[in-house]
């Protein structure tokens, strides 16, 4: 049974629940100028971006300092080196790349003599079907939708999924990871169930569709599980297991990566 | 092995040494309630000629005394019924049954301060409490449902799991290291509702105790408590209906003689109408979802004579929960036993019980194309022996055996055919939990009693099946196929208990014990709060047995003749083979379940205090721990010791009940808690576009205190001669204190570019309540 269905299914009494929520004041120590890298290649061609900053303190402003200067470097099995460049503070990329399915990626990353390595493989791409608006069958209002996306899961082959939702060029606030321990070689409908943004009629909603490796999924699947609150669901929260040595945050991937946008009915 | 000889060689000398005692004869018989026949556990039996001798009634309302032949005044005493004095002329052995009637609180209290063998002052048990049901239907509850497993965290050492949770945290341990019997069988989940109501009905129930320590060498299987529930027998000699009626739920019970003072039954039931609410709201949503639950326990005996019983008990409970057309899920408890009494000559009482008990649970999706069907279900059956035995009045034996089958069925998907879904079934696991056990309770003297054993529990796995081997990073090192019945693996563990009490004077006492306990069957879950598809597991080739060994101290007094008692209990307790889970882990429906687990040690010690008035208009207690338990894993906080979710230092609660009139009381319960350790972030970053938060140490914070006040008062109707009723009225957190539920983290909603610290709260306000009970 699917750990996020069986969570969505008990969002109502989560809802209900979380109806006395109050904002709070709490002390929090602060553990923060810790490294983050986060690194993405895609199978799209064109620039592939590779950031670095540092993580801040809980009170501050939601703005990360950039890390300068560092030396970022991707690998493939067959020898290829793409060298990125900081074409921002903190932000290193390379201009035309273009990731393949089966392509093992190895990120290094030089920064003042210390090095950190990643490692993805990407995998192969399964097409993103369609993207389809329903009424939400979980909220009283009868205007509100959600959207369910559609893929054909291939069969003997392990599979792991990451999704991303935006509403009228905003960013749901919610992870959406999948794999096909349940559903292997069917075609799957995957309910992107959230209670961030509320979806009408008339909205514009996008989604993009990665597939990602066993490591990946584990990171956004563990955040996934993080997120839950209330009653039901929320475990002990703690950095997500990643790619990286030595123990840093953030995530390499190497996905494949399909965008469909929709206007909702 | 070697204890266990020991101990047999000592049994068999102490034997001997009782044939050659001087010639002593035996007084045995039963102890009832005089108005509904119901066998009285733990009644005192004391003779007035030799303070030093006594003894109290089992589980069965059974006594057995030896004394030296002579001219005796026999006293009868129980907590809440009237002293009985009986003459005996001893010269053979006699069978004495007594009746007690029920004493009116507010009548003239002349209290004896007679040693009564079985109060805590006197008795090597300690680190027991026991709870009355009169005290437990006076307490003041959430919405008028009288709820044992709420009461019991009044006492200290016992931590509810809070609000909306019925699991509870005996002295640090896990709320899966608690055994719950109801008649002797275990029950898995006794939660109704996601854990705002416990499956106990109180109407059926007869006697509680739960052990936290020093736990006696009949009771094994968890390592933190057992809470042995015992229900009701039935009035075997008028027939009587009762029951209740409250805002959101209804019981009621029947009750009555099979024949007259022989053979009794009882039939209790409830059932909430919370969902006859929801079909009144408009919505057709929300007026076609169903949540409901019902429980019923049924119980019938038979004395055929003074040496030979027969007891039957029964469990049924459901819960329903359901969203019309778009999902269900139901899960429940179903429980049996029977059980056959006999006494061999005058002082072996034997106790033969054959039991049946079976969790499950079912959740159904019914959306078009993602209809799926999930199931999982543990079964046991049980056999198990006991036998009492006492020697020359100052011993007296227990021991006994136990087999226990387990039959779990991890989970199961069944699917239609369109479905996004496919079929998948966990294999089920096989296994019996044995334990033999043998003890003795030793008066050595005037001051010094004794109480020692041993349990020896063995675990085995059996096929058929495959099982996996994994390696700390969840690889599979080994995959074998058993054939039915084989043995996959087999653990051993002697678990040697032992406590003593000195009595300083008939007043004062010290006791300290140890014990070890091992549990061979697990609770996976990585939720932060109880839910009804919680996984059960054995030992195996991976998870050793979970052992404990705790020593305790205490000194207990009473005062004020007997009418204040008053404890201090100290423990320590190291825990062995604890498990937890890797970041990331799926539990459910996972075959390989087994990779996700990580292990590591645990230790909690704490004081307990404890002071309670017993009679008299107003009575109550005051119960307070101070403690802390930790957890030690390579791979979690770098293997440093951190405290465990449930670790609360402070940990609180006062209850006072007050008889004003014949018709009124009045009663309250305070209680204050610091909070639960929790997982704080200690910094923010952004991933995938996401503010995401990062932390440093495991449990490195403090949820903020709780604290509550809920009040109750009890109007007894009017005197009728065949009918009786009450109203009651309780308001639960009367100050509508904000109990935080949790604290999660987010962007602002105000400000995106910030964020916040939110609190979620379940109950907020104050929430009154009435209820009408009714007797005929």
């Amino acid at each position: 049974m699917k750990t996020p269905l069986f969570y969505l299914m008990l969002l109502p009494l989560m809802l209900v629940i979380s109806a006395c929520d109050k904002v709070i004041d709490v002390q929090l120590v602060n553990d923060s100028d810790k490294l983050v890298i986060e690194g993405n290649i895609t199978n799209v061609s064109g620039t592939q971006t590779i950031k670095l900053n540092t993580n801040v303190a809980f009170t501050n402003t939601n703005t990360y300092p950039p890390v300068t200067g560092a030396q970022v470097k991707v690998n493939d099995q067959y020898g290829n080196v793409y060298t990125f460049q900081e074409s921002s503070p903190g932000i290193y990329t390379i201009p035309t790349m273009a990731g393949i399915s089966g392509g093992v990626y190895k990120l290094h990353v030089t920064i003042k003599g210390k090095t950190y390595d990643a490692g993805s493989t990407m995998p192969a791409q399964v097409a993103l079907d369609n993207v389809r608006a329903f009424k939400d069958n979980f909220s009283t209002d009868d205007n509100k939708r959600k959207i369910t996306v559609y893929y054909h899961d291939p069969k003997g082959v392990v599979n792991q999924y990451n999704f991303l939702l935006y509403v009228n060029g905003v960013q749901v606030k919610r992870v959406f990871a999948n794999n096909d321990d349940f559903t292997d070689g069917n075609k799957v409908t995957f309910d992107l169930a959230q209670d961030d943004i509320s979806i009408y009629a008339g909205d514009k909603v996008t989604v993009e569709m990665q597939s990602v490796d066993k490591t990946i999924y584990t990171y956004w699947f563990t955040l996934m599980q993080q997120g839950y609150k209330g009653p039901i669901g929320g475990v002990t929260p703690s950095n997500p297991p990643n790619n990286i040595t030595p123990e840093t945050l953030g995530y390499f991937s190497a996905h494949t990566t399909q965008i469909k946008t929709i206007t909702v009915n | 092995m070697q204890m266990a000889r020991s101990i047999f060689t000592i049994f068999i000398t102490l034997t001997a040494i009782a044939a050659y005692a001087q010639k002593k004869a035996t007084i045995n018989g039963t102890v009832k309630d005089a108005a509904t026949g119901e066998s009285l556990i733990g009644a005192s039996i004391t003779l007035q000629e030799l303070s030093a001798v006594g003894t109290a009634t089992n589980n069965y309302g059974f006594y057995s005394l030896a004394v030296t032949e002579g001219e005796y005044t026999l006293l009868f005493t129980c907590v809440g019924y009237k002293t009985v004095t009986q003459k005996v002329s001893l010269h053979k052995n006699e069978v004495i049954n007594i009746s007690l009637s029920p004493k009116n609180s507010l009548q003239e209290v002349v209290v004896r301060s007679t040693r009564f063998s079985n109060d805590n002052v006197v008795s090597p048990q300690m680190g027991v409490e026991k709870l009355n049901m009169t005290q437990i239907n006076q307490v003041p509850v959430l919405l008028g449902e009288r709820d044992i497993l709420k009461t019991i965290t009044l006492m200290p050492g016992i931590k509810s799991a809070g609000e909306g949770n019925t699991g509870f945290y005996v002295r640090g341990g896990g709320s899966d290291q608690n055994l719950i019997l109801l008649d002797g069988a275990p029950i898995y989940n006794a939660s109704h509702l996601l854990g705002f109501f416990s499956t106990f009905n109180s109407d059926a129930i007869k006697d509680v105790s739960i052990y936290k320590g020093g736990m006696p060498a009949e009771y094994g299987g968890r390592l933190s408590s057992v809470l042995d529930v015992k229900m009701n027998d039935g009035n075997d000699k008028d027939f009587t209906v009762q029951g209740g009626i409250g805002l959101i739920a209804s019981r009621i019970k029947v009750e009555g003689p099979i024949v007259k003072d022989k053979g009794s039954f009882m039939v209790s039931a409830r059932r909430t109408y919370i969902d006859l609410f929801l079909k009144a709201i408009p919505d057709s949503s929300i007026n076609g979802s169903s949540i409901y639950f019902y429980d019923i326990n049924a119980k019938a005996n038979y004395q055929f004579d003074d040496k030979n019983a027969i007891y039957i008990s029964g469990y049924l409970g459901k819960d329903v929960l359901g969203l019309k057309n778009v999902f269900g899920t139901n899960w429940g408890n179903s429980a049996g036993t029977i059980r056959f009494t006999h006494l061999f000559g005058s002082r072996l009482f034997s106790n033969t019980s054959l039991i049946y008990s079976n969790y499950n649970y079912m959740v159904e999706s019914f959306q078009n194309n993602d209809g799926f069907k999930a199931t999982s279900k543990i079964t046991d059956a049980n056999l198990k022996e006991d036998l009492q035995y006492s020697i020359a009045n100052n011993h007296i034996i227990k021991f006994g055996f136990n087999i226990l089958h387990h039959d779990i069925a991890p989970g199961d998907i069944t699917t239609t055919q369109k479905s996004a879904y496919n079929n998948k079934h966990v294999e089920q696991r096989y296994g019996y939990e044995t334990a033999a056990y043998l003890s003795d309770e030793w008066k050595a003297g005037d001051h010094l009693t004794i109480l020692y054993g041993v349990r020896l529990s063995g675990m085995f796995l059996l096929g058929p099946g495959t099982f996996k081997t994994f390696n700390s990073d969840g690889a599979a090192t080994s995959s074998i196929t058993y054939g039915s019945g084989t043995v996959v693996r087999r653990y051993f563990n002697p678990e040697p208990r032992f406590s003593a009490s000195y009595t300083i004077n008939d007043d004062n006492s010290l006791k300290a014990s140890y014990s070890r306990n091992t549990q061979n069957i697990h609770l996976l879950s990585n939720s932060t709060s109880s839910t009804p598809v919680d996984l059960y597991v054995m030992s195996s080739k991976n998870i050793k047995p979970e052992i404990a060994d705790q020593v305790s101290t205490g000194y207990f007094k009473k005062f004020d003749d007997n009418n204040y008692e008053f404890s201090a209990e100290v423990y320590y307790k190291w825990l062995q083979n604890q498990i937890d889970y890797k970041d990331g882990a799926q539990l459910l429906v996972n075959q390989d379940v087994e990779s996700q687990l990580t292990y590591g040690t645990g230790r909690a010690y704490g004081i307990e205090l404890f002071l309670k008035k017993k009679y008299g208009r107003f009575t109550g207690w005051i119960g307070y721990t101070l403690s802390r338990t930790e957890r030690r894993f390579d791979a979690i906080n770098n293997g440093a010791y951190y405290p465990a979710r449930q670790d609360r230092t402070h940990d609180g609660s006062v209850v006072g009940i007050y008889q004003l009139s014949k018709r009124w009381t009045f009663s309250g319960t305070f209680i204050y808690g610091t909070g639960n350790a929790v997982t704080y972030p200690t910094g923010k970053y952004n991933v995938g576009g996401l503010t995401t938060f990062s932390y440093s140490k495991r449990n490195n914070y403090r949820m903020p205190s709780s604290n509550r006040l809920d009040i109750g008062a009890t109007l007894e109707g009017k005197e009728h001669k065949r009918y009786h009723s009450s109203w009651t009225f309780s308001v639960y957190n009367v100050y509508a204190h904000r109990d935080p539920y949790s604290i999660s983290f987010r962007d602002s909603k105000t400000d995106p570019n910030m964020t916040e610290a939110v609190e979620t709260s379940i109950f907020a306000t104050l929430i009154p309540s009435v209820t009408w009970d009714f007797k005929f």
